[in-house]
């Protein structure tokens, strides 16, 4: 990989420079165009072409570190049977390079069928969490009312609540609704997370008290102003919560598995596991496999990534 | 605001009078109630009636390789008791107790579930699974099965059989030729007895070569010869002198670096693994490992022998698989005459063909495919396990939590690491688990 | 594989989206107390009484709250209730148990586990917290300026973090193993083999290296969005001034996001002190060599779950680490306070 790509999007260009190309920007272009040609430290001094190249240097350096585990796991899965995984010294890169592990993943299981249990629950935790939690944060940040502190405190301890103590209270209050071995099980636990609560309730705070004023002297219901004045305020922040809501939802395995008893619903997480038994104990085939879980997710997240770093922005008020 | 505060505060939270909380309220009252109707109750009375309707069938991690098996031998039950319909679930290897368990708390457990008498007896104990001599048609299929498999599924202090027998397993041993050469030893003559393995492994670390990737565990002392538990299974007795003496010999291995690095942490799989990489030179597995070695590692497969695991008393350790069935079934005939189904001769011959297990049908070993056998490794190591077979023992203590299993391998550890005696070791290992079998 | 406590993430609920990375805005544990304080209700009293129109509906607030609180109440604080009373019992997985009182907390007080749990789940605190505060924020400093390129960097930075622990575990295992890639490394550098993954202390070490690794892209993104927040009249001020770079990193960029560090440094000790899934993926089921690696979710994990699992004995260390992570949170704030004063 050249560290100097300049349009390089992650997920092999697969977004050609969609926002990416600081030389082709997006909306908020004026700025940037500025800062890409004209590069300046924190002081306003211009950088030298030294201390550039020497960022690059150690831009090259961190991405080996953060994505070299990645394709060393990449090049396994692409290593033919015929080849020594254990190899000593490893080799880099395969020999035969091959895609037959994948093909044989999916025929251990349905993945396709896993895949699309996985998106919809994934989906699913992320229009529950970007409406239950902006309609909660909205109403602790924006609507005074007897009781709002208590209910912080509700969303507050319950952030602190250590997950894998209550799994099984969880799971017998899931058989008591009769939802036990659904879908919907596995997404109602995080549905509306506390802690995406509190990040809106945050978010929504930072807007300034004239605008909505006005919009009550205007006459806007509480309604109105939560669409109109609230929501639009903090997109960057929902892109956030939608954004870790999806990857929240796609990795999680304990909770899935635990509650899941029919194969036919099961999300992808808990598919994969399947290669990693007893039965068969192929480095290469589980390499394919966490690819398989990986890939998708970098893809949503280079599609997304500048929403999402945007949404960054926004959210910062006061460091 | 002080952690102490948290829970009147938390108490207050259901003052104000909201919708959130009346809803609230009902949905918790309702978990409240059925969450209090645990115990016995639910289910058929017993397996008597027709042979009909739905059911559930869980196998443990036998889908990805074995489906069309499975797919056909259910086809074959629903032709034969037309109205039938057997669901059938897989579930993946890791974390299996964890599923049953919840399965079990929630009185969901499937109607015919795959379990081995170790996860069998806390399961029989919580009365999630159906006594089976206790109901008149189970008990009739006890014929069907050579006697020593259907008394394995007999639990300490709870009368009754719990399991219909399915397939066994002796575990061999696989040995790395190349390695075994290397350190001057013979390639056909693998150990046989413990003493044997020791010396081996002497020789091997001399030459640098780990012999083993896992530290002894409950069935080692058991086939070395060990009394592990006083007759009633009330009390555990592995730290007796034998016990000492396996240990210690385990000890001077560990020092001479016949084990692996990794074995103190390591489980069954991660052996697996370092044999595959060709670090250790031995390793105690399932028949079923030979056909992966074939397909992932061709390179070691040449130089992979097979035996069976040394033992000192003439009888092999036996890996038992069993059905259970669901106490709480709503239709215990059905799923009693399908787990029967599963594990008659027939099918459990068929089975023991295609993924080189073992029955547990009477008479199933004398058939020719367990007493000739061709020449290939796969087929002397068949025949040879299967007459080992009958005089074959399941040492693992069915009483014997994983906990327990904890403790025996937190304090080998420690004995190795030289903080401790192997006679303390196993006297504090032995005393820490009676204190848990007492609790239970 | 588990969802549950990875130190690197937030500590976030099981099926929880999660991840506050936008997150200077703190969902710090003073908030609702301050957000009811005599002051804001008197300015509430005196906004009534003036000639202001009624902002909304008394019923319109807990219509908003509606789905947010069934759910946390349901399937978050009551199964935790039901865990705080299960404390108290002898209970097991598949049978209720009977009230014994304080057994639980007496039996923890002689369980060498537990005390080794606490240990190590301290000594992970304390080394990877350091870290996290600290290496963001100069990785942050990298990627803030809009170099060509940049996004990709950003993005790539951030692929740890999108890859769920087991992942990123598996793929450790296999670098750190004895013939693994770092060791491959290490030795054409002419050094010896280091064994990461069997020696007690090594294995710790190597599941930090790896919670701080995925952690990086993480506290990195909060960092560039309170960087965006330093004046930049500050930096020229400085460097009118004559101050370096160095300088003025610590005398402009560190008190601008020094907020952000107390935040950081709070999440990051939380997720830190509830650490399971990289230990549990690099020390085995059982903690490493004699246990010795175990930390305290590890320790719930292992007695509370399975078959035979004693819930009574895991709820009570639950509780107990409840506790120590609530005074973990006030102290860092407590601290944070004092300091601005």
């Amino acid at each position: 990989m050249t560290s100097t790509a300049p349009s390089a999007a992650p997920g092999n260009g697969s977004a050609p420079g969609e926002g990416t190309d600081p030389r082709r920007p997006a909306a908020p272009a004026p700025r940037r165009r500025r800062r890409v040609r004209d590069l300046r430290n924190e002081d306003g001094s211009r950088m030298s072409r030294g201390s550039v190249a020497v960022r690059y240097v150690l831009l090259a350096l961190v991405f080996l570190l953060c994505v070299g585990p990645f394709l060393w796991q990449l090049s396994t899965s692409l290593k033919s049977p015929g080849e020594n995984v254990y190899s000593d010294p490893p080799k880099l890169l395969p020999e035969h390079p091959t895609l037959d592990n994948y093909q044989k993943v999916g025929e251990i299981i349905p993945v396709w069928d896993y895949a699309l249990n996985s998106l919809k629950v994934a989906l699913a935790n992320v229009v529950s969490n970007v409406v239950g939690a902006s309609m909660a944060g909205y109403a602790l940040a924006r609507l005074k009312f007897r009781g709002r502190k208590y209910a912080a405190l509700v969303f507050l301890v319950a952030m602190l609540v250590p997950a894998e103590s209550i799994m099984i209270a969880q799971l017998t209050t899931m058989r008591a609704l009769d939802l036990h071995n659904t879908l919907t099980a596995v997404v109602l636990p995080g549905c509306v997370a506390a802690l995406n609560v509190l990040l809106l309730r945050n978010a929504f705070r930072n807007i300034p008290e004239e605008i909505e004023e006005a919009a009550i002297v205007d006459g806007a219901g509480v309604w109105q102003r939560y669409f109109r004045i609230g929501l639009p305020a903090v997109k960057g922040t929902l892109a956030v919560v939608a954004i870790f809501a999806f990857m929240g939802a796609w990795d999680d395995f304990l909770w899935p598995l635990i509650v899941l008893t029919d194969d036919s619903n099961y999300t992808l997480t808990i598919g994969l596991n399947f290669l990693h038994g007893t039965f068969s104990n192929n480095q290469r085939l589980i390499a394919a496999g966490t690819m398989i879980a990986v890939v998708p997710l970098i893809v949503l997240f280079a599609c997304l990534q500048k929403y999402f770093f945007r949404g960054v922005g926004e959210g910062a008020v006061k460091g | 605001m002080s952690p102490a505060q948290l829970s009147p505060s938390a108490g207050r939270l259901l003052r104000p009078a909201s919708v959130a909380t009346i809803a609230l309220g009902t949905a918790l009252s309702l978990t409240a109630l059925t969450g209090c109707s645990s115990g016995s109750g639910g289910g058929s009375s017993d397996a008597s009636g027709e042979v009909k309707g739905k059911i559930t069938f869980q196998t443990w991690n036998l889908r990805a390789e074995y489906k069309d098996y499975f797919n056909g031998l259910i086809a074959d039950f629903e032709k034969k008791y037309p109205g039938t319909k057997v669901r059938w679930i897989d579930k993946p290897a890791d974390r299996y107790a964890e599923t049953l368990s919840a399965d079990a708390a929630s009185e969901n457990l499937p109607d015919v579930v795959n379990v081995s008498p170790d996860k069998a007896y806390p399961l029989a104990k919580a009365g999630a699974l159906m006594n089976l001599s206790k109901d008149e048609t189970a008990a009739k299929a006890e014929k069907q099965y050579m006697p020593e498999a259907w008394k394995g599924n007999e639990m300490p202090g709870l009368d009754g059989v719990y399991g219909f027998p399915w397939y066994l397993n002796t575990g061999p041993l696989f040995y790395n030729k190349r390695l075994f050469e290397k350190a001057g030893l013979d390639g056909d003559k693998p150990p046989r007895t413990y003493e044997e393995l020791f010396s081996y492994g002497e020789k091997l670390a001399k030459k640098k070569v780990a012999s083993l990737g896992t530290a002894p565990a409950i069935e080692d002392f058991g086939r070395y010869g060990v009394e592990l538990m006083n007759k009633d299974a009330t009390e555990f007795t592995y730290n007796n002198a034998k016990g000492v003496e396996l240990l210690k010999k385990y000890k001077k291995l560990y020092e001479q670096g016949g084990l692996d690095g990794q074995a103190m942490s390591a489980g069954p799989e991660k052996a697996g693994e370092k044999f595959e990489q060709e670090k250790i030179a031995m390793n105690a597995g399932g028949a079923l490992d030979l056909t992966s070695f074939k397909e992932n590692q061709p390179q070691l497969y040449k130089n992979i022998g097979l035996t069976d695991a040394p033992n000192n008393n003439g009888h092999p350790n036996m890996y038992v698989m069993s059905l259970g069935i669901s106490q709480t079934s709503e239709n215990k005939s059905t799923a009693v005459a399908f787990a029967r189904f599963v594990t008659n001769k027939k099918n459990q011959e068929s089975f023991a063909h295609k993924v080189a297990v073992f029955p547990s049908t009477k008479g199933s070993l004398d058939e020719p495919y367990w007493t000739e056998g061709g020449r290939s490794p796969e087929d002397r190591v068949r025949v040879s396990s299967a007459k080992l077979l009958k005089k074959a023992v399941n040492y693992t203590p069915v009483v014997m939590t994983e906990e327990m299993k904890t403790v025996l391998k937190k304090e080998v550890s420690k004995c190795f690491l030289g903080q401790k005696s192997p006679k303390q070791a196993l006297d504090d290992a032995v005393a820490e688990s009676n204190k848990l079998l007492e609790q239970v | 594989m588990n969802s549950t406590a990875s130190a690197s993430g937030p500590p976030a609920p099981s099926a929880g989206a999660a991840g506050p990375p936008s997150a200077p805005s703190t969902p710090s544990p003073d908030s609702p107390a301050s957000s009811g304080s005599p002051g804001s209700r008197s300015s509430r009293a005196a906004r009534r009484g003036g000639a202001r129109v009624r902002t909304h509906r008394a019923h319109s607030p807990w219509l908003f709250l509606l789905p947010g609180l069934l759910i946390t109440l349901a399937f978050n604080i009551y199964p935790f209730v039901a865990t705080v009373w299960k404390a108290f019992t002898d209970a097991r997985t598949l049978t209720p148990g009977s009230f014994v009182g304080l057994d639980n907390f007496q039996e923890m007080l002689a369980d060498e586990q537990f005390w080794i749990g606490l240990r190590n789940s301290f000594l992970y605190v304390a080394a990877v917290v350091p870290c996290t505060v600290v290496l963001p924020l100069l990785l942050a400093l990298l990627v803030h300026k809009n170099l060509p390129g940049i996004a990709f960097f950003r993005s790539a930075f951030y692929t740890p973090v999108v890859a769920s622990v087991v992942v990123v575990g598996l793929i450790w295992v296999w670098m750190l193993d004895d013939r693994g890639l770092v060791n491959a490394v290490i030795k054409t550098l002419g050094f010896d083999t280091v064994p990461f993954l069997s020696d007690r202390w090594l294995i710790l070490l190597s599941a930090m290296l790896v919670t701080v690794w995925k952690g990086l892209g993480y506290y990195m993104i909060i960092y560039m969005a309170a960087l965006g927040n330093v004046p930049r009249e500050l930096h020229e001020a400085a460097s009118v001034d004559g101050a370096g770079p160095v300088r003025r990193f610590l005398s402009v960029t560190v008190p601008g996001v020094r907020n952000t560090m107390v935040l950081v440094g709070a999440l990051s000790s939380v997720a830190a002190f509830r650490v399971f899934s990289e230990v549990f993926l690099m020390a085995g089921p059982d903690g490493g060599p004699a246990g010795e690696d175990t930390t305290l979710v590890m320790l719930i994990q292992r007695t509370g779950t399975g078959l035979s699992g004693r819930v009574g004995y895991a709820s009570a260390i639950s509780l107990v680490m409840f506790v120590i992570t609530m005074v973990l949170l006030l102290a860092v704030f407590a601290a944070e306070r004092r300091d601005k004063k």
